[in-house]
């Protein structure tokens, strides 16, 4: 019923899309968690400040991974 | 691959109320009963608090409520004005709502009764209104002079190159909904299809994944859209007034 020619491209451009997600979301997720080492190591006082603020943006960089994940489950039930 | 066409061909169930097709005439009804439950549970929690307020010695529901109305509060005066008070019923209900739609998610319910949020319709809905809200409150703060020198954005640029920015800024105003709005989305539907693979491994596998999963995605990542949700929503309207900002530092931004 499906076309295997679609299907293979949407589950080629699938795997490149979630791949590049991640790549992005893991240096994202990496840099704000770096800084935040970073400036508990320079302020401890700070440490419980300056976590909630790294969740906050663990969660925003993560979010495009997640629009990435949904839209190609979204892509992949197209092609079928 | 024939498990994720069919996760994804059982999300989405629709119903045709009317014939002639169109998309008012079809009705999402798994997201109808879940927002439905969300908001009873949203209106019971509401009026319980209030039935049982006490200036004296308040409870411990309203000591949550009193923290997160006043964290509100600050971030609103902060990043808006002192005056825009009305943001916050706003944002705390918003974020109420998609806090409890996410956690009425932890039951382990049956079919009918998805995530809320995991229907874009939904999530699309909040942020327009939340979009429609920002632009009224642009014009009403800065003037509709205002409103269309807010598009010119980098205030301190010689005239062509702000010209060359307005699309982008048109653009940029324009997608502020739809990232919004997909960001809640994508995280909670890319949960519940998680949950749903977890569910089709064999049973000794899926019980302890399923428990692990379900506690970190429901009040970890369903607490932080929330949150993240209610910020943003306070911060389009603190970007709403940077012409305001821009007026005071004189014309093109001579005071820098």
């Amino acid at each position: 019923m499906a076309d295997p020619t679609a299907l293979s491209g949407a589950l080629i451009g699938a795997g490149i899309a979630l791949g590049g997600g991640a790549i992005g979301a893991a240096v994202g997720d990496g840099l704000a968690g770096n800084a935040a080492i970073q400036g508990t190591a320079r302020q401890p006082e700070m440490a419980g400040r300056l976590q909630t603020t790294m969740f906050l943006i663990v969660g925003l960089c993560e979010a495009m991974y997640f629009i990435n994940l949904a839209f190609v489950f979204v892509l992949i039930s197209q092609a079928k | 691959m024939r498990l994720l066409a069919e996760v994804t061909a059982t999300h989405q169930d629709t119903m045709e109320i009317c014939s002639g097709g169109g998309f008012l005439c079809t009705i999402n009804h798994n997201t109808l009963i879940s927002t439905g439950v969300a908001m009873l549970l949203v209106l019971l929690l509401g009026f319980f608090v209030r039935a049982r307020i006490n200036n004296g010695k308040p409870g411990s529901l309203q000591m949550v409520f009193e923290a997160v109305l006043s964290y509100a509060r600050k971030l609103t005066t902060d990043n808006v004005a002192e005056d825009a008070e009305f943001i916050v019923p706003i944002a705390v209900t918003i974020a109420t709502f998609i806090l409890i739609a996410n956690w009425v998610d932890f039951f382990p319910l049956a079919k009918p009764l998805l995530p809320a949020n995991s229907d874009w319709n939904l999530t699309l809905a909040m942020a327009i209104v939340v979009f429609v809200i920002v632009q009224w409150y642009c014009i009403k703060a800065t003037g509709i002079r205002g409103f269309f020198y807010r598009f010119t954005k980098p205030f301190d640029m010689p005239i062509w190159a702000r010209i060359m920015f307005l699309p982008l800024n048109v653009i940029e105003e324009l997608l502020k909904p739809v990232t919004l709005s997909l960001r809640l989305f994508g995280n909670i539907l890319a949960g519940a299809i998680m949950v749903q693979l977890l569910a089709a491994l064999p049973i000794w596998a899926s019980v302890p994944a399923l428990s692990i999963w379900k506690a970190f995605d429901v009040f970890f990542i369903g607490s932080l859209q929330a949150l993240i949700f209610m910020l943003l929503t306070i911060i389009y309207f603190g970007m709403a007034r940077e012409a305001l900002h821009a007026e005071q530092h004189g014309p093109a931004g001579a005071a820098h």
